[in-house]
Protein backbone atom coordinates (compact mmCIF):
# COMPACT_ATOMS: atom_id res chain seq x y z
CA UNK A 1 0.00 0.00 0.00
CA UNK A 2 2.94 2.19 1.12
CA UNK A 3 4.58 1.19 -1.85
CA UNK A 4 1.66 1.77 -4.41
CA UNK A 5 1.18 5.42 -2.87
CA UNK A 6 5.20 6.43 -3.21
CA UNK A 7 4.92 5.07 -6.67
CA UNK A 8 1.57 7.29 -7.43
CA UNK A 9 3.32 9.93 -6.02
CA UNK A 10 6.71 9.78 -7.52
CA UNK A 11 4.76 9.48 -10.57
CA UNK A 12 2.70 12.54 -9.84
CA UNK A 13 5.69 14.28 -8.99
CA UNK A 14 7.32 13.99 -11.97
CA UNK A 15 4.09 14.69 -14.25
CA UNK A 16 3.97 17.95 -12.31
CA UNK A 17 7.82 18.72 -13.01
CA UNK A 18 7.34 17.72 -16.40
CA UNK A 19 4.34 20.38 -16.63
CA UNK A 20 6.27 23.00 -14.67
CA UNK A 21 9.01 22.34 -17.67
CA UNK A 22 6.10 22.52 -20.66
CA UNK A 23 4.87 26.17 -18.74
CA UNK A 24 8.38 27.36 -18.40
CA UNK A 25 9.17 26.56 -21.95
CA UNK A 26 5.80 28.31 -23.36
CA UNK A 27 6.09 31.36 -21.37
CA UNK A 28 9.64 31.92 -22.65
CA UNK A 29 8.03 31.39 -26.45
CA UNK A 30 5.31 33.89 -25.55
CA UNK A 31 7.65 36.42 -24.43
CA UNK A 32 10.01 35.92 -27.87
CA UNK A 33 6.43 36.32 -29.94
CA UNK A 34 5.79 39.44 -28.15
CA UNK A 35 9.50 41.09 -28.91
CA UNK A 36 9.21 40.41 -32.63
CA UNK A 37 5.87 42.82 -33.36
CA UNK A 38 7.49 43.72 -36.82
CA UNK A 39 7.10 40.51 -38.07
CA UNK A 40 3.91 39.82 -36.53
CA UNK A 41 2.22 43.19 -38.37
CA UNK A 42 3.97 41.75 -41.80
CA UNK A 43 2.45 37.85 -41.50
CA UNK A 44 -0.52 40.30 -40.26
CA UNK A 45 -0.68 42.16 -43.44
CA UNK A 46 -0.25 39.34 -45.59
CA UNK A 47 -3.30 37.60 -44.34
CA UNK A 48 -5.07 40.90 -44.76
CA UNK A 49 -4.00 40.98 -48.70
CA UNK A 50 -4.55 36.95 -49.16
CA UNK A 51 -8.13 37.42 -47.67
CA UNK A 52 -9.25 40.32 -49.63
CA UNK A 53 -8.11 37.86 -51.90
CA UNK A 54 -10.56 34.99 -51.52
CA UNK A 55 -12.98 37.93 -50.60
CA UNK A 56 -13.01 39.02 -54.45
CA UNK A 57 -12.62 35.02 -55.73
CA UNK A 58 -15.62 34.22 -53.95
CA UNK A 59 -17.38 36.64 -54.69
CA UNK A 60 -16.88 36.45 -58.65
CA UNK A 61 -17.45 32.53 -57.57
CA UNK A 62 -21.48 33.17 -55.52
CA UNK A 63 -22.00 36.19 -59.01
CA UNK A 64 -22.33 38.87 -55.68
CA UNK A 65 -25.16 37.17 -54.05
CA UNK A 66 -25.27 36.90 -50.36
CA UNK A 67 -28.20 34.38 -50.37
CA UNK A 68 -27.50 32.22 -52.43
CA UNK A 69 -26.34 28.87 -50.54
CA UNK A 70 -23.97 26.15 -52.07
CA UNK A 71 -23.63 22.65 -50.85
CA UNK A 72 -24.89 24.39 -47.23
CA UNK A 73 -22.95 27.49 -47.49
CA UNK A 74 -23.21 30.87 -48.21
CA UNK A 75 -21.24 33.59 -49.34
CA UNK A 76 -20.50 34.93 -45.64
CA UNK A 77 -20.17 31.09 -44.15
CA UNK A 78 -17.92 30.74 -47.03
CA UNK A 79 -15.50 33.89 -46.37
CA UNK A 80 -15.45 33.00 -42.28
CA UNK A 81 -14.63 29.19 -42.86
CA UNK A 82 -11.55 30.94 -44.92
CA UNK A 83 -11.03 33.23 -41.78
CA UNK A 84 -10.80 30.55 -39.61
CA UNK A 85 -8.73 27.87 -41.93
CA UNK A 86 -6.45 30.80 -42.34
CA UNK A 87 -5.80 31.66 -38.55
CA UNK A 88 -5.30 28.04 -37.77
CA UNK A 89 -2.31 27.58 -40.78
CA UNK A 90 -0.74 30.79 -40.15
CA UNK A 91 -0.98 30.05 -36.12
CA UNK A 92 0.94 27.02 -36.91
CA UNK A 93 4.78 27.48 -36.43
CA UNK A 94 7.61 27.03 -39.09
CA UNK A 95 8.77 23.92 -37.25
CA UNK A 96 10.63 22.07 -40.49
CA UNK A 97 12.57 24.96 -41.00
CA UNK A 98 13.50 24.86 -37.17
CA UNK A 99 14.29 21.70 -36.78
CA UNK A 100 16.28 21.65 -40.13
CA UNK A 101 18.71 24.33 -38.97
CA UNK A 102 19.13 22.49 -35.75
CA UNK A 103 20.02 19.29 -37.22
CA UNK A 104 22.66 21.26 -40.17
CA UNK A 105 24.50 23.90 -37.51
CA UNK A 106 24.42 20.62 -34.87
CA UNK A 107 22.76 22.84 -32.03
CA UNK A 108 20.43 19.74 -31.85
CA UNK A 109 23.18 18.08 -29.71
CA UNK A 110 22.85 21.16 -27.50
CA UNK A 111 18.85 20.39 -26.73
CA UNK A 112 19.34 16.41 -26.30
CA UNK A 113 21.37 17.17 -23.86
CA UNK A 114 18.94 19.05 -21.52
CA UNK A 115 16.71 17.21 -19.04
CA UNK A 116 13.71 18.16 -21.37
CA UNK A 117 11.47 15.75 -23.66
CA UNK A 118 12.83 16.95 -27.16
CA UNK A 119 9.23 16.36 -28.76
CA UNK A 120 7.96 17.60 -25.74
CA UNK A 121 9.95 21.09 -25.70
CA UNK A 122 8.99 21.56 -29.22
CA UNK A 123 5.90 20.88 -28.57
CA UNK A 124 5.42 23.29 -25.48
CA UNK A 125 6.78 26.11 -27.52
CA UNK A 126 5.10 25.28 -30.84
CA UNK A 127 1.42 25.43 -28.74
CA UNK A 128 2.36 28.39 -26.83
CA UNK A 129 2.96 30.01 -30.69
CA UNK A 130 0.39 28.94 -32.38
CA UNK A 131 -2.05 29.81 -30.08
CA UNK A 132 -0.91 33.03 -29.62
CA UNK A 133 -0.77 33.32 -33.51
CA UNK A 134 -4.81 31.92 -34.00
CA UNK A 135 -5.81 34.97 -32.05
CA UNK A 136 -3.97 37.83 -33.98
CA UNK A 137 -5.07 36.13 -37.17
CA UNK A 138 -8.39 35.87 -36.17
CA UNK A 139 -9.24 39.19 -34.92
CA UNK A 140 -7.42 40.54 -38.81
CA UNK A 141 -8.95 37.87 -40.24
CA UNK A 142 -12.33 38.82 -38.30
CA UNK A 143 -12.08 42.53 -39.25
CA UNK A 144 -11.47 42.00 -42.83
CA UNK A 145 -14.54 39.28 -43.47
CA UNK A 146 -16.91 41.32 -41.36
CA UNK A 147 -16.18 44.57 -43.44
CA UNK A 148 -16.48 42.19 -46.45
CA UNK A 149 -19.88 40.28 -45.87
CA UNK A 150 -21.03 41.04 -42.05
CA UNK A 151 -20.95 40.07 -38.71
CA UNK A 152 -20.63 36.91 -37.77
CA UNK A 153 -23.98 35.14 -36.23
CA UNK A 154 -22.28 31.19 -35.28
CA UNK A 155 -23.73 31.01 -31.33
CA UNK A 156 -22.42 27.34 -30.31
CA UNK A 157 -19.88 27.45 -33.42
CA UNK A 158 -17.34 29.58 -31.30
CA UNK A 159 -17.50 27.07 -28.89
CA UNK A 160 -16.94 24.04 -31.35
CA UNK A 161 -14.21 26.26 -32.83
CA UNK A 162 -11.84 26.91 -29.77
CA UNK A 163 -12.55 23.35 -28.17
CA UNK A 164 -11.53 21.74 -31.64
CA UNK A 165 -8.81 23.92 -32.67
CA UNK A 166 -6.81 22.61 -29.84
CA UNK A 167 -6.64 19.09 -30.97
CA UNK A 168 -6.32 20.64 -34.89
CA UNK A 169 -3.03 22.24 -33.46
CA UNK A 170 -2.10 18.67 -31.77
CA UNK A 171 -2.60 16.84 -35.24
CA UNK A 172 -0.57 19.96 -37.29
CA UNK A 173 2.14 19.41 -34.74
CA UNK A 174 2.73 15.95 -35.37
CA UNK A 175 2.17 16.20 -38.89
CA UNK A 176 5.00 18.62 -38.85
CA UNK A 177 7.42 17.06 -36.72
CA UNK A 178 7.13 13.65 -38.72
CA UNK A 179 8.36 15.59 -41.37
CA UNK A 180 10.79 17.84 -39.89
CA UNK A 181 12.32 14.35 -38.22
CA UNK A 182 12.80 13.65 -41.84
CA UNK A 183 15.67 16.18 -41.73
CA UNK A 184 17.78 13.19 -39.40
CA UNK A 185 18.13 11.55 -42.33
CA UNK A 186 17.47 13.77 -45.46
CA UNK A 187 18.80 16.94 -44.11
CA UNK A 188 16.55 19.28 -46.30
CA UNK A 189 12.59 19.17 -45.58
CA UNK A 190 11.55 22.38 -46.92
CA UNK A 191 10.50 20.09 -50.13
CA UNK A 192 8.21 17.96 -48.12
CA UNK A 193 7.29 20.74 -46.17
CA UNK A 194 5.75 22.37 -48.88
CA UNK A 195 3.98 19.38 -49.70
CA UNK A 196 2.25 18.89 -46.80
CA UNK A 197 1.09 22.33 -46.65
CA UNK A 198 -1.02 22.11 -50.32
CA UNK A 199 -1.99 18.52 -48.42
CA UNK A 200 -3.33 20.78 -46.02
CA UNK A 201 -4.64 23.50 -48.35
CA UNK A 202 -6.68 21.42 -50.69
CA UNK A 203 -7.25 17.76 -49.01
CA UNK A 204 -7.66 19.18 -45.70
CA UNK A 205 -10.28 21.86 -46.96
CA UNK A 206 -8.02 24.92 -45.95
CA UNK A 207 -8.80 26.93 -49.23
CA UNK A 208 -12.34 24.50 -50.29
CA UNK A 209 -14.63 23.06 -47.82
CA UNK A 210 -14.61 19.41 -48.46
CA UNK A 211 -18.39 19.59 -48.73
CA UNK A 212 -18.44 21.26 -51.84
CA UNK A 213 -15.32 18.60 -53.02
CA UNK A 214 -16.72 15.55 -55.86
CA UNK A 215 -17.34 12.52 -53.39
CA UNK A 216 -15.23 10.17 -54.31
CA UNK A 217 -13.23 12.55 -53.18
CA UNK A 218 -14.74 13.64 -49.68
CA UNK A 219 -14.62 10.11 -49.22
CA UNK A 220 -10.82 9.51 -49.50
CA UNK A 221 -10.01 12.45 -47.47
CA UNK A 222 -12.45 10.97 -44.70
CA UNK A 223 -9.54 8.84 -44.25
CA UNK A 224 -6.77 11.05 -43.83
CA UNK A 225 -5.24 13.08 -40.92
CA UNK A 226 -5.60 16.72 -42.99
CA UNK A 227 -9.52 16.95 -42.64
CA UNK A 228 -9.05 16.90 -38.33
CA UNK A 229 -6.82 20.09 -38.58
CA UNK A 230 -8.39 22.46 -40.59
CA UNK A 231 -11.75 21.13 -41.90
CA UNK A 232 -13.42 20.17 -38.54
CA UNK A 233 -12.79 23.32 -36.49
CA UNK A 234 -14.04 25.59 -39.25
CA UNK A 235 -16.84 24.01 -40.45
CA UNK A 236 -18.39 23.37 -37.00
CA UNK A 237 -17.80 27.28 -36.70
CA UNK A 238 -19.70 28.38 -39.34
CA UNK A 239 -22.14 24.97 -39.51
CA UNK A 240 -22.42 24.12 -35.66
CA UNK A 241 -24.84 20.71 -36.02
CA UNK A 242 -23.31 19.79 -39.43
CA UNK A 243 -21.75 16.77 -38.05
CA UNK A 244 -21.75 15.41 -34.57
CA UNK A 245 -19.38 17.00 -32.66
CA UNK A 246 -18.09 14.02 -30.62
CA UNK A 247 -17.54 12.26 -33.61
CA UNK A 248 -15.23 14.87 -34.88
CA UNK A 249 -13.16 15.01 -31.10
CA UNK A 250 -12.66 11.18 -31.31
CA UNK A 251 -11.35 11.19 -34.79
CA UNK A 252 -9.16 14.26 -33.38
CA UNK A 253 -7.98 11.41 -30.98
CA UNK A 254 -7.46 8.76 -32.92
CA UNK A 255 -5.25 10.69 -35.78
CA UNK A 256 -3.22 12.30 -32.57
CA UNK A 257 -2.86 8.87 -30.89
CA UNK A 258 -1.62 7.18 -34.70
CA UNK A 259 0.44 10.34 -35.23
CA UNK A 260 2.13 10.20 -31.81
CA UNK A 261 3.29 7.05 -32.11
CA UNK A 262 5.12 7.58 -35.14
CA UNK A 263 6.76 10.44 -34.02
CA UNK A 264 8.42 8.63 -30.94
CA UNK A 265 9.15 5.93 -33.30
CA UNK A 266 11.26 8.54 -36.22
CA UNK A 267 12.83 10.40 -33.19
CA UNK A 268 14.15 7.14 -31.72
CA UNK A 269 15.13 5.76 -34.91
CA UNK A 270 16.06 9.27 -36.25
CA UNK A 271 18.18 10.08 -32.75
CA UNK A 272 20.23 6.53 -32.63
CA UNK A 273 22.05 7.51 -36.27
CA UNK A 274 22.64 10.84 -35.23
CA UNK A 275 26.33 11.96 -35.83
CA UNK A 276 26.90 15.64 -34.75
CA UNK A 277 30.57 16.83 -35.44
CA UNK A 278 31.87 19.54 -33.66
CA UNK A 279 29.84 21.99 -32.20
CA UNK B 1 41.00 65.51 -85.03
CA UNK B 2 42.28 63.34 -88.33
CA UNK B 3 39.36 61.71 -90.25
CA UNK B 4 41.81 58.93 -89.81
CA UNK B 5 41.83 58.85 -86.19
CA UNK B 6 38.32 59.56 -85.98
CA UNK B 7 37.42 56.57 -87.37
CA UNK B 8 39.97 54.73 -85.70
CA UNK B 9 38.66 55.89 -82.24
CA UNK B 10 35.38 55.20 -82.98
CA UNK B 11 36.31 51.67 -83.90
CA UNK B 12 37.87 50.92 -80.97
CA UNK B 13 35.21 52.33 -78.80
CA UNK B 14 33.02 50.14 -80.76
CA UNK B 15 34.83 46.96 -80.26
CA UNK B 16 35.94 47.97 -76.68
CA UNK B 17 32.03 47.95 -76.00
CA UNK B 18 31.71 44.75 -78.01
CA UNK B 19 34.33 43.08 -76.11
CA UNK B 20 32.81 44.40 -72.37
CA UNK B 21 29.61 42.59 -73.59
CA UNK B 22 31.54 39.37 -74.58
CA UNK B 23 33.44 39.54 -71.29
CA UNK B 24 30.49 39.78 -69.28
CA UNK B 25 28.50 37.48 -70.95
CA UNK B 26 31.23 35.06 -70.66
CA UNK B 27 31.29 35.98 -66.97
CA UNK B 28 27.42 35.33 -66.74
CA UNK B 29 28.24 31.54 -68.78
CA UNK B 30 30.70 30.76 -65.82
CA UNK B 31 29.06 31.87 -63.15
CA UNK B 32 26.04 29.49 -64.06
CA UNK B 33 28.32 26.56 -64.55
CA UNK B 34 29.70 27.12 -61.19
CA UNK B 35 26.46 27.53 -59.56
CA UNK B 36 25.00 24.19 -61.36
CA UNK B 37 28.12 22.34 -60.46
CA UNK B 38 27.85 23.41 -56.73
CA UNK B 39 24.59 22.30 -56.70
CA UNK B 40 24.95 19.27 -58.18
CA UNK B 41 27.95 18.27 -55.23
CA UNK B 42 24.21 18.02 -53.48
CA UNK B 43 22.19 16.35 -56.26
CA UNK B 44 19.71 13.98 -54.15
CA UNK B 45 19.07 17.23 -52.48
CA UNK B 46 18.56 19.28 -55.68
CA UNK B 47 16.29 16.75 -57.06
CA UNK B 48 14.06 15.93 -53.87
CA UNK B 49 13.44 20.35 -53.78
CA UNK B 50 12.83 20.35 -57.40
CA UNK B 51 10.65 17.40 -57.50
CA UNK B 52 8.97 18.54 -54.46
CA UNK B 53 8.47 22.26 -55.66
CA UNK B 54 6.81 20.46 -58.95
CA UNK B 55 4.40 18.46 -56.58
CA UNK B 56 3.55 21.48 -54.83
CA UNK B 57 2.52 23.55 -58.17
CA UNK B 58 0.76 20.87 -58.88
CA UNK B 59 -0.92 20.85 -56.00
CA UNK B 60 -2.22 24.36 -56.76
CA UNK B 61 -3.83 23.17 -60.00
CA UNK B 62 -5.60 20.25 -58.08
CA UNK B 63 -7.14 22.89 -55.89
CA UNK B 64 -8.14 24.97 -59.36
CA UNK B 65 -9.13 22.01 -60.95
CA UNK B 66 -11.47 21.09 -57.45
CA UNK B 67 -12.74 24.71 -57.47
CA UNK B 68 -13.95 25.00 -61.39
CA UNK B 69 -15.43 21.87 -60.72
CA UNK B 70 -18.07 23.72 -58.54
CA UNK B 71 -17.79 26.77 -60.48
CA UNK B 72 -17.67 25.99 -64.32
CA UNK B 73 -16.65 29.93 -65.31
CA UNK B 74 -15.42 32.34 -63.12
CA UNK B 75 -15.18 36.12 -64.87
CA UNK B 76 -14.70 34.56 -68.16
CA UNK B 77 -12.00 32.35 -66.93
CA UNK B 78 -11.63 28.51 -67.23
CA UNK B 79 -9.23 25.99 -65.48
CA UNK B 80 -7.33 25.87 -68.41
CA UNK B 81 -6.50 29.81 -69.01
CA UNK B 82 -5.47 29.32 -64.85
CA UNK B 83 -3.51 26.44 -65.76
CA UNK B 84 -1.37 28.68 -68.77
CA UNK B 85 -1.33 31.31 -65.64
CA UNK B 86 0.67 28.77 -63.19
CA UNK B 87 3.18 27.54 -65.99
CA UNK B 88 3.84 31.34 -66.82
CA UNK B 89 3.93 32.49 -63.25
CA UNK B 90 5.98 29.20 -61.94
CA UNK B 91 7.89 28.89 -65.19
CA UNK B 92 8.99 33.01 -65.17
CA UNK B 93 9.77 32.69 -61.71
CA UNK B 94 11.92 29.52 -61.98
CA UNK B 95 14.07 30.71 -64.97
CA UNK B 96 14.42 34.14 -63.14
CA UNK B 97 15.72 31.80 -59.74
CA UNK B 98 17.70 29.65 -61.12
CA UNK B 99 19.94 32.34 -63.72
CA UNK B 100 19.53 35.22 -61.49
CA UNK B 101 19.01 33.03 -57.68
CA UNK B 102 20.07 36.11 -55.51
CA UNK B 103 17.22 38.62 -56.53
CA UNK B 104 14.84 37.96 -53.75
CA UNK B 105 17.96 38.36 -51.18
CA UNK B 106 19.21 41.47 -52.09
CA UNK B 107 18.00 43.23 -48.80
CA UNK B 108 19.98 40.65 -46.38
CA UNK B 109 22.69 41.23 -48.81
CA UNK B 110 23.02 45.09 -48.22
CA UNK B 111 21.59 44.87 -44.60
CA UNK B 112 24.46 42.22 -43.63
CA UNK B 113 27.36 44.20 -45.41
CA UNK B 114 27.89 41.17 -48.03
CA UNK B 115 27.73 43.58 -51.05
CA UNK B 116 31.79 44.60 -50.07
CA UNK B 117 32.82 41.20 -51.40
CA UNK B 118 30.97 42.06 -55.03
CA UNK B 119 32.18 45.91 -55.21
CA UNK B 120 35.33 44.68 -54.56
CA UNK B 121 35.63 42.52 -58.10
CA UNK B 122 35.70 44.47 -61.81
CA UNK B 123 32.44 43.46 -62.66
CA UNK B 124 29.06 44.77 -62.90
CA UNK B 125 28.05 44.62 -59.38
CA UNK B 126 24.47 44.29 -59.66
CA UNK B 127 24.32 41.18 -62.07
CA UNK B 128 27.27 39.85 -60.08
CA UNK B 129 25.11 39.74 -56.92
CA UNK B 130 22.23 38.05 -58.95
CA UNK B 131 23.92 35.51 -61.04
CA UNK B 132 25.66 34.63 -57.69
CA UNK B 133 22.89 32.17 -56.66
CA UNK B 134 21.20 28.92 -57.94
CA UNK B 135 18.05 28.41 -56.16
CA UNK B 136 17.61 24.71 -55.62
CA UNK B 137 13.94 24.47 -55.84
CA UNK B 138 13.42 26.96 -58.93
CA UNK B 139 13.82 24.18 -61.15
CA UNK B 140 11.01 22.47 -60.58
CA UNK B 141 9.27 25.41 -60.97
CA UNK B 142 10.63 26.16 -64.26
CA UNK B 143 10.11 22.27 -65.39
CA UNK B 144 6.12 22.68 -64.08
CA UNK B 145 5.72 25.75 -66.52
CA UNK B 146 7.02 23.93 -69.32
CA UNK B 147 5.19 20.28 -68.78
CA UNK B 148 2.11 22.12 -68.07
CA UNK B 149 2.36 24.30 -71.51
CA UNK B 150 3.42 20.87 -73.29
CA UNK B 151 0.24 19.56 -71.83
CA UNK B 152 -2.32 22.30 -72.30
CA UNK B 153 -0.57 25.28 -74.42
CA UNK B 154 -0.67 25.57 -78.01
CA UNK B 155 1.93 23.97 -79.68
CA UNK B 156 2.46 26.03 -82.85
CA UNK B 157 5.19 28.03 -83.66
CA UNK B 158 3.06 31.20 -82.95
CA UNK B 159 2.04 29.97 -80.09
CA UNK B 160 5.33 28.82 -78.80
CA UNK B 161 6.87 32.03 -79.06
CA UNK B 162 3.93 33.77 -77.13
CA UNK B 163 4.63 31.07 -74.38
CA UNK B 164 8.65 32.18 -74.36
CA UNK B 165 7.67 35.84 -74.43
CA UNK B 166 5.56 35.55 -71.51
CA UNK B 167 8.17 33.32 -69.71
CA UNK B 168 10.40 36.54 -70.12
CA UNK B 169 7.76 39.34 -69.07
CA UNK B 170 7.28 37.00 -65.94
CA UNK B 171 10.94 36.64 -64.97
CA UNK B 172 11.73 39.93 -65.56
CA UNK B 173 9.01 41.13 -63.56
CA UNK B 174 9.34 39.38 -60.55
CA UNK B 175 12.75 40.43 -60.85
CA UNK B 176 12.26 44.21 -61.25
CA UNK B 177 9.91 44.30 -58.47
CA UNK B 178 11.61 42.19 -56.10
CA UNK B 179 14.71 43.80 -56.73
CA UNK B 180 13.14 47.40 -55.92
CA UNK B 181 11.90 46.17 -52.77
CA UNK B 182 15.27 44.53 -51.34
CA UNK B 183 17.07 48.59 -52.45
CA UNK B 184 14.74 49.36 -49.96
CA UNK B 185 17.35 48.11 -47.58
CA UNK B 186 20.11 51.41 -48.73
CA UNK B 187 17.62 53.69 -47.92
CA UNK B 188 16.05 51.81 -44.63
CA UNK B 189 18.49 49.74 -43.11
CA UNK B 190 17.07 46.54 -41.77
CA UNK B 191 14.01 45.85 -45.00
CA UNK B 192 14.55 42.37 -45.47
CA UNK B 193 10.58 41.74 -44.10
CA UNK B 194 9.16 44.34 -45.68
CA UNK B 195 11.25 42.93 -48.95
CA UNK B 196 10.16 39.67 -48.16
CA UNK B 197 6.35 41.05 -47.58
CA UNK B 198 6.35 42.73 -51.17
CA UNK B 199 7.78 39.30 -52.57
CA UNK B 200 5.55 37.17 -51.46
CA UNK B 201 2.19 39.25 -52.13
CA UNK B 202 3.41 39.38 -54.91
CA UNK B 203 3.64 36.05 -56.10
CA UNK B 204 0.62 35.46 -54.23
CA UNK B 205 -1.34 38.02 -56.20
CA UNK B 206 0.16 37.01 -58.84
CA UNK B 207 -0.97 33.36 -59.26
CA UNK B 208 -5.30 34.50 -58.88
CA UNK B 209 -7.06 35.38 -62.29
CA UNK B 210 -6.52 38.64 -62.71
CA UNK B 211 -10.60 39.83 -63.70
CA UNK B 212 -11.67 39.19 -60.17
CA UNK B 213 -10.36 42.32 -59.20
CA UNK B 214 -11.97 45.32 -59.80
CA UNK B 215 -12.03 48.85 -59.35
CA UNK B 216 -8.82 50.77 -58.08
CA UNK B 217 -7.28 46.97 -57.28
CA UNK B 218 -7.67 45.94 -60.61
CA UNK B 219 -5.62 49.44 -61.33
CA UNK B 220 -3.21 49.33 -58.95
CA UNK B 221 -2.52 45.17 -59.94
CA UNK B 222 -1.83 46.70 -63.66
CA UNK B 223 0.54 49.43 -62.52
CA UNK B 224 2.08 49.86 -59.56
CA UNK B 225 1.78 46.41 -58.18
CA UNK B 226 1.95 44.80 -61.52
CA UNK B 227 1.30 41.16 -60.46
CA UNK B 228 -1.88 41.53 -62.51
CA UNK B 229 0.07 41.72 -65.70
CA UNK B 230 1.55 38.38 -65.12
CA UNK B 231 -1.59 36.72 -64.00
CA UNK B 232 -3.29 38.34 -67.25
CA UNK B 233 -0.80 36.54 -70.10
CA UNK B 234 -2.84 33.87 -70.82
CA UNK B 235 -5.67 35.87 -71.52
CA UNK B 236 -4.24 39.09 -73.44
CA UNK B 237 -1.03 37.08 -74.85
CA UNK B 238 -1.94 33.45 -75.06
CA UNK B 239 -5.54 32.95 -75.79
CA UNK B 240 -5.70 36.15 -78.58
CA UNK B 241 -2.97 38.55 -78.90
CA UNK B 242 -4.08 41.80 -77.52
CA UNK B 243 -2.00 44.53 -78.62
CA UNK B 244 -3.06 46.85 -76.14
CA UNK B 245 -1.83 44.63 -73.57
CA UNK B 246 1.17 43.30 -74.96
CA UNK B 247 2.71 46.87 -75.24
CA UNK B 248 1.74 48.07 -72.09
CA UNK B 249 3.01 44.64 -70.32
CA UNK B 250 6.56 45.06 -72.44
CA UNK B 251 6.64 48.79 -71.25
CA UNK B 252 6.13 48.08 -67.36
CA UNK B 253 8.30 45.53 -67.32
CA UNK B 254 11.10 47.42 -69.07
CA UNK B 255 10.06 50.30 -66.63
CA UNK B 256 10.46 47.94 -63.55
CA UNK B 257 13.15 46.49 -64.80
CA UNK B 258 15.59 50.07 -65.71
CA UNK B 259 13.59 51.21 -62.35
CA UNK B 260 15.43 48.55 -60.28
CA UNK B 261 19.07 49.08 -61.97
CA UNK B 262 18.74 52.67 -61.17
CA UNK B 263 17.95 52.70 -57.59
CA UNK B 264 19.93 49.60 -57.41
CA UNK B 265 23.04 52.07 -58.23
CA UNK B 266 21.40 54.88 -56.57
CA UNK B 267 21.64 53.13 -53.66
CA UNK B 268 24.83 51.73 -53.86
CA UNK B 269 26.19 55.64 -53.59
CA UNK B 270 24.32 55.42 -50.13
CA UNK B 271 26.35 51.89 -49.54
CA UNK B 272 28.56 51.87 -46.52
CA UNK B 273 30.39 49.07 -45.23
CA UNK B 274 30.10 47.23 -41.74
CA UNK B 275 34.00 45.97 -42.16
CA UNK B 276 32.35 42.37 -41.96
CA UNK B 277 34.59 39.72 -43.07
CA UNK B 278 32.78 37.51 -45.80
CA UNK B 279 33.08 34.88 -48.60
CA UNK B 280 31.46 34.67 -51.55
CA UNK B 281 29.88 31.17 -50.62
Amino acid sequence: MRLDSRIFGSRLGLLQVKGRKAGAVAQITMRQQMAYKTDFIMRASFMLMILYVFVQLWSAAYGGDHTRVIDGYTLKQIIWYLVFTEAITMGVPALCGLIENEVKSGDIAIRLLRPLSYIGYHYAAYMSEAIFRFFIHLAVGGAIAWLSVGAPSFGYGWAGLFSLALGAFTVGFMLNMAVALCALWVEETRGMEFVLHKLQFTVGGMLLPLDLMPEPLRRVCAWLPFQAMLYFPARTAVNFGAAPVLQQFVIQASWIAVLTVLVMWMYRKGVSKLHVNGG
Amino acid sequence: MLTGDRERAETEQHSSWLGRISATTSFLITCWKVNLASTMEYRVSFLLMAGMMFINNFMWLFFWSLFFGRFQVVNGWGIHDVMLMWAIGAGGFGWANMLFGNFNRIAPIVASGQLDVYLSQPKPVLLHVLASRMSLTAAGDFAFGLVVYAWVGDHSFSGLLLFFIGLLISGLLFMGVTILAGCLAFFIGNAEGLAQQVFNSFVALSTYPSDIFKGLAKTLLFTLIPAGVISYIPIGLLRGFDFDFAWKAAALTLGFGTAAILVFKLGLKRYSSGNAITLRG
